[in-house]
């Protein structure tokens, strides 16, 4: 895990003031869609080695939710981005 | 039967009476009115511009589109009141006057007393004069702001300024520190 | 008498002297020294046991790599076990202990273990201790555990203090040696901000016991030159008595200050160490170079040093390690030793040279023997003589201490801590450091460059490249002649062949060349095998020593290259750390921060019981004279409440405010009842759900305005629920416009409960709060009397006619005062959480003992709330899972114990009738329970399977903890007022 996080709103800061949620891939399916996927969604994480995408949140900081996308081997950090811009990108 | 609310500070009580200020000082403000504004929704640009400070009132960064307001001007009865009126359809406000506690620390060790508690760069270049910011301060959040070359604001939750107070006490061991209400 | 202090030179003050003792022995230093340089000045070379065989040990080294000059410092409380004496500075005062031994040092009974060696070998605690297995508790545990272990530790509770400080620099320097110091002072001149850190007590480094001029001028009088320099710059920050410890991502590394480990009386008031977090744009690591000791038989005799320290000893304190030294090198540091040794005076008896041949000059008179080695030595409590083998002649000579010099190997530790592996230079033969990137870089000996001008220049040379970096320029360093140089070449000799005795490769753990071979034939000859086989490079010294010999040695033995070998993982810390400084300030009182209410003056001055509630200190009941227990006050507040009113602080309840257009709809879809059509002015009941269905917090939820809405979180859920709303209104519906705020701390909020509630509460509220006017569930400003703005909110969780009144917190004292005098004609009580807990559960509403996580809303008895007319909400898709409606899910229910005497504990299991406890015949469980004043019974609220069909039903309550049975009726939750006609009234 990182040491420092740089949040896009507060700059760099220690991991200790964030909250760490997990995999930020899985994507709310629609109200009715297939107990499959929303079983999925609640419940199935892949377990990856390497380059992850997961939602932090800067909860001594802004509150806002990050993704973050790191190396769970490396630790590289390859970028913070807030989710709300982030999800834009998604869409 | 009379009624009055007579307001309590969440310090009253807690704080010792000191004979003079010490080389470093933490400084209770009483009276500060604060109040939170919410950027309404696309409106952050537009509600900035109008909270740029004017002497009367100050505003600090909390995040995105969200702002604490502090004044030494207004009443904290006014101050959310006065701030709705020029911010109209732009933002939100909320009187915190009550749920949080102002402080400042000053002197020459204040930036060296709060990296026993404070993980942020505290340089003048780093983090210079103007500049504000929640952080974490031992375990709690708070809103800091450098005021001058050696002095700080913290801006905490109520319940917990006895705590903060507390930290502040033992992150200051090694450093010469007075603690008093404000006189103003 | 042998070792001495010489007669002039060191570093140390001697016109200050210094008073010690070590194991009650008093004994005089002097200011300068470290505990092993005086008790060396004092001939006092037997300092400890070792550690499997007890066998008597001194010092070997002269810093943070010893492994055996293992002491306690200070007694009681503040008692220090394994304190390098090579490392620990002396002080007035200072009381060291010897360890490992009883009853005493010269006379050790453990040293029997010496004898029955062969039945230590390695690995024995895998092959001895495996049967019968009856004796593994008790008695190979217990055997084990005395045996086992270093120092040992008080268990008073360290009275000291500690703290944590960050700091950010452009640039840290670890090691203050001439690489450190000429890089610093680049990179201070150029107007970096510096950092540099040094574990000894002065700075200086190598330069404190170097014999090479520079410019003319000893080394550390220009040390203390750049020193000064460096001090004057206020962008640097010296930190000596510093180990860097660790390197953490992004090039944050972990470092402790001793801040008052040089002192007999501590200052309370401040902290006897400092962690140190520092964030570092750039690092370099000057850390020098470690000289390997040589494994020769006989080798971990008291008087035997490696040659560097003994150098350091004569050079930088002034002491002779014996009056006859012997020199056994593979190398010219050896040469270099002898000469140090020469010029102060002190007779080297012989010059021992593993190799063949060598330029290396020996000084005037030394009798220098090439091709030789030592095979064994002689001595009880510390060398006497040595057996050297001649190309198979042995000799016997005497001496009393001998300098080893087996070669060096650079300080790398803390490079490798992140993952990267050391790479084996042929060249140097040793391990090198990896590139690890910009981050960090190696400078100096730790990069190989050994000799005093390249140190320098190194050093420099990459401060430079920093500077640069960075974009500024770099400042120069002007340049100083140096002195004629030391060469430290030698020839690798990994084990002396032919040893007549032990030959150890690790001190520390009391390895021998042996038992590597042991692990070796029994198939553990991986270089991580054979430390978990051997305990090679285990403890306190991870094998900062004898790592690099044992990989030597199982290279030769596997045959093959110690490249292929490898090292054993490095991670911090690099030395011991306390726990005190790990945890900081964050003890006893600290540990958490405490929350008060702005409630708690009152409460205190009604004579509150407080109980901590998570963060918060609330008031859990509130005694009147006379009564003994806490039920006799919990039983008189719950009937005065039913009977006339009470107050009770509610202010640590979450409290959060929503704004925006889109605000009634973000709640419409987080909470599963129907918000959007909920009038300005009202409050409604609200249940969120996790995704999967199942229950996650309640509270209610009250709409101010049209676009303004204030939702209430239980307690224990404040910040969650927060952080919940924010994930959806931030990532899973970015789209509405919605703006909220956590108000929790602006407002003091009380509840006024009971049949009194409305007379009590309309004498102090302006506006009018008759039944009419302010029905159930209203929600809105109210005027107080006294012109205060206030919220009132007509909601009940104890059943009772009642209010929550919320004003901004600094009044809240004042206005429960002014509610208390109101109501005190009417019978008003303070009440606290106990009595609260009662009064719900006679009602049948639920807490978290009862929404684990694990209950659905139908569970509940709350499935009517469910909107499920709504398009969507958290939780709606998953809740009608298979499963989540299955018919034999345990509904809630309450119970009454049907025995007058016997209680219910919340945990209890529930059993039919006759039925054998059994997981088969679990029926549910007991969630809360109380003694109802009110019902004259104890009572429960259980989850019971198909409970809701079972009301009458006799069941048993099983409590295995406590071996209780108890008979209870299965009843509605609701025991108070089912009809709600007091709520209503």
């Amino acid at each position: 895990m990182a040491s420092l996080i740089s949040c896009p709103h507060c700059g760099t800061r220690p991991k200790e003031e964030f909250l760490i949620r997990g995999d930020a891939t899985p994507v709310r399916p629609a109200p009715m869609a297939a107990e499959e996927a929303w079983h999925d969604y609640a419940h199935l994480r892949a377990n990856p080695r390497g380059r992850i995408r997961e939602h932090w949140q800067h909860v001594a900081g802004c509150r806002r939710w990050l993704v973050v996308e790191r190396d769970n081997f490396t630790h590289e950090v390859f970028g913070v981005t807030d989710a709300a811009k982030a999800g834009e990108g998604a869409r | 039967m009379a009624y009055e609310y007579q307001a309590v500070h969440a310090l009253d009580g807690t704080i010792g009476a000191i004979a003079e200020q010490r080389t470093n000082h933490l400084s209770v403000h009483r009276m500060t009115a604060v109040a939170m504004v919410l950027a309404a929704p696309g409106q952050t640009a537009e509600a900035a511009g109008i909270l740029v400070s004017n002497g009367e009132f100050e505003a600090r960064f909390s995040g995105p589109g969200e702002w604490l307001v502090l004044s030494e001007v207004h009443a904290p009865e006014t101050l959310a009141a006065e701030l709705s009126v020029r911010l109209g359809d732009f933002a939100f406000v909320v009187d915190q006057s009550h749920g949080r506690v102002v402080l400042t620390l000053s002197g020459r060790d204040a930036a060296r007393i709060l990296a026993n508690g404070i993980a942020v760069d505290l340089h003048a270049d780093a983090f210079p004069i103007g500049r504000a910011a929640n952080v974490l301060c031992s375990h709690l959040s708070v809103n800091l702001a450098r005021t001058g070359n050696e002095s700080f604001d913290l801006v905490v939750m109520r319940s917990f300024a006895e705590a903060l107070v507390d930290d502040l006490k033992v992150m200051a061991r090694s450093h010469d520190l007075s603690v008093d209400f404000a006189t103003r | 008498m042998t070792a001495y202090r010489l007669a002039s030179g060191g570093l140390v003050d001697r016109s200050h002297a210094v008073r010690f003792s070590f194991d009650g022995k008093s004994l005089t230093g002097h200011a300068g020294d470290t505990l092993a340089s005086a008790l060396l000045a004092n001939d006092t070379l037997l300092v400890a046991r070792s550690f499997k065989y007890h066998r008597p040990r001194g010092v070997v080294t002269a810093g943070p790599s010893e492994p055996n000059g293992l002491v306690t410092v200070g007694s009681g409380a503040r008692r220090d076990p394994n304190t390098k004496a090579t490392v620990a500075e002396l002080y007035d005062g200072l009381e060291a202990r010897s360890q490992n031994r009883w009853p005493s040092l010269a006379y050790d009974v453990g040293a029997v273990n010496n004898l029955m060696s062969r039945f230590l070998s390695a690995g024995f605690y895998y092959k001895t201790f495996m049967w019968p297995a009856a004796f593994w508790e008790k008695v190979y545990e217990p055997l084990i555990r005395r045996a086992a272990g270093l120092g040992r530790t008080d268990l008073p509770r360290d009275p000291d203090s500690y703290e944590k400080s960050w700091a950010y620099c452009d640039l840290l320097v670890v090691g203050s040696g001439p690489t450190g110091l000429s890089a610093a002072l680049v990179a201070a001149r150029s107007g970096l901000r510096v950092i540099l850190a040094e574990q000894d007590f002065v700075l200086g480094g190598a330069l404190l016991s170097e014999t090479t001029p520079i410019g003319g001028e000893p080394t550390y009088v220009f040390a203390r030159r750049v020193v000064e320099e460096l001090q004057n710059s206020p962008n640097v920050t010296l930190l000596p008595r510093t180990t860097v410890f660790g390197w953490y991502d992004d090039n944050v590394f972990g470092a402790v200050e001793r801040v008052q480990k040089d002192v007999a009386v501590v200052d309370a008031a401040k902290p006897v160490e400092r962690m140190w977090r520092i964030v570092a744009k750039h690092a370099i690591l000057a850390t020098g170079a470690e000289e390997r000791p040589l494994v020769f038989g006989g080798n971990d005799r008291p008087g035997i040093l490696t040659a560097s320290a003994v150098s350091t000893y004569a050079n930088r304190f002034g002491v002779a390690a014996g009056k006859s030294v012997i020199v056994f090198t593979n190398g010219a540091s050896g040469y270099r030793t002898a000469r140090d040794l020469a010029a102060q005076g002190v007779e080297i008896a012989a010059l021992i040279d593993s190799r063949m041949a060598s330029g290396d000059v020996a000084p005037t008179g030394v009798r220098l023997l090439h091709g030789s080695s030592i095979v064994d030595t002689k001595g009880r409590y510390r060398v006497r003589a040595v057996v050297a083998d001649r190309g198979g002649f042995e000799e016997l000579i005497a001496c009393d201490a001998v300098a080893m010099s087996g070669g060096w190997s650079p300080v790398i530790h803390l490079a490798c801590q992140r993952g990267g592996k050391p790479v084996w230079s042929e060249a140097l033969q040793a391990f090198m450091a990896p590139d690890v990137g910009a981050g960090l870089v190696m400078a100096g000996a730790a990069a190989g460059h050994y000799r005093l001008s390249e140190c320098f220049d190194d050093g420099a040379r990459k401060a430079s490249a920093i500077v640069e970096a960075l974009g500024r320029p770099a400042a120069g360093l002007e340049r100083t002649a140096i002195g004629e140089e030391a060469d430290p070449s030698f020839t690798a000799l990994w084990h002396v062949p032919g040893a007549k005795s032990k030959a150890f490769v690790d001190f520390q753990n009391d390895v021998h060349t042996k038992d590597l071979g042991l692990a070796v034939r029994e198939g553990f000859g991986h270089v991580e095998h054979a430390k978990r086989y051997t305990t090679g490079g285990m403890a306190t010294d991870q094998g900062k020593l004898g790592n690099i010999n044992a990989i030597g040695i199982l290279a030769g033995m596997r045959g093959v290259s110690p490249a292929d070998v490898g090292t054993t993982t490095f991670r911090p810390f690099y030395t011991p750390v306390s726990f005190g400084a790990l945890a900081g300030t964050s003890i006893g009182e600290h540990a958490m921060p405490t929350r008060r209410s702005p409630l708690h003056g009152w409460a205190a001055r009604n004579g509150a019981v407080f109980i901590d509630a998570g963060l918060w200190y609330r008031s859990s009941w509130f005694p009147k004279a006379g009564e003994k227990t806490w039920r006799e006050s919990v039983d008189r507040e719950v009937r005065n409440v039913r009977e006339n009113a009470g107050l009770c602080d509610v202010s640590t309840l979450g409290k959060i405010e929503v704004f925006g257009p889109d605000a009634a709809e973000f709640l419409n879809r987080l909470y599963c009842n129907p918000v959007l059509k909920l009038p300005v002015g009202k409050a409604r009941y609200g249940l969120m759900l996790r995704e999967d269905g199942m229950v996650y917090d309640d509270g209610t939820v009250s709409r101010l305005g049209d676009q303004h809405f204030l939702v209430t979180t239980t307690t224990a859920m404040a910040g969650g629920v927060l952080s919940h709303m924010e994930f959806a209104a931030q990532v899973l519906w970015p789209d509405l416009r919605v703006r909220f705020l956590s108000v929790s701390d602006q407002w003091a909020q009380m509840s006024i409960a009971g049949p009194k509630a409305r007379t009590i509460l309309q004498a102090v509220v302006e506006d009018d709060i008759s039944g009419a006017a302010f029905p159930f569930l209203a929600a809105r400003e109210v005027r107080l009397k006294g012109n205060l703005k206030a919220r009132l909110f007509r909601i009940s969780f104890s059943g009772e006619l009642a209010y929550e009144l919320a004003v901004p917190a600094g009044h809240g004292e004042a206005v429960a005062d002014a509610l208390m005098r109101a109501g005190a004609t009417h019978g008003i009580c303070a009440y606290g959480v106990e009595t609260l807990n009662v009064l719900r559960l006679e009602k049948g509403h639920v807490t978290h003992a009862e929404l684990d996580g694990r209950v659905t809303p139908d569970d509940a008895g709350l499935g009517r709330m469910m909107g499920s007319g709504k398009p969507d909400f958290i939780g709606k898709r998953l809740s009608t899972r298979f499963g989540l409606t299955a018919a034999d899910r345990m509904h809630l229910v309450g119970l009454k114990s049907m025995e007058v005497e016997k209680d219910m504990r919340a945990g209890a299991h529930l059993l039919k009738d006759g039925a054998k406890p059994s997981t088969i015949n679990d029926q549910g469980w007991v969630s809360s329970t109380c003694f109802s004043p009110t019902l004259g019974g104890h009572i429960a609220l259980a989850f019971l399977k198909s409970g809701r069909e079972r009301y009458g039903e006799k069941i048993v309550v099983w409590d295995q903890l406590r071996g209780v049975e108890t008979f209870a009726e299965v009843c509605d939750p609701v025991f108070v007022d089912p009809e709600n006609t007091k709520l209503m009234a």
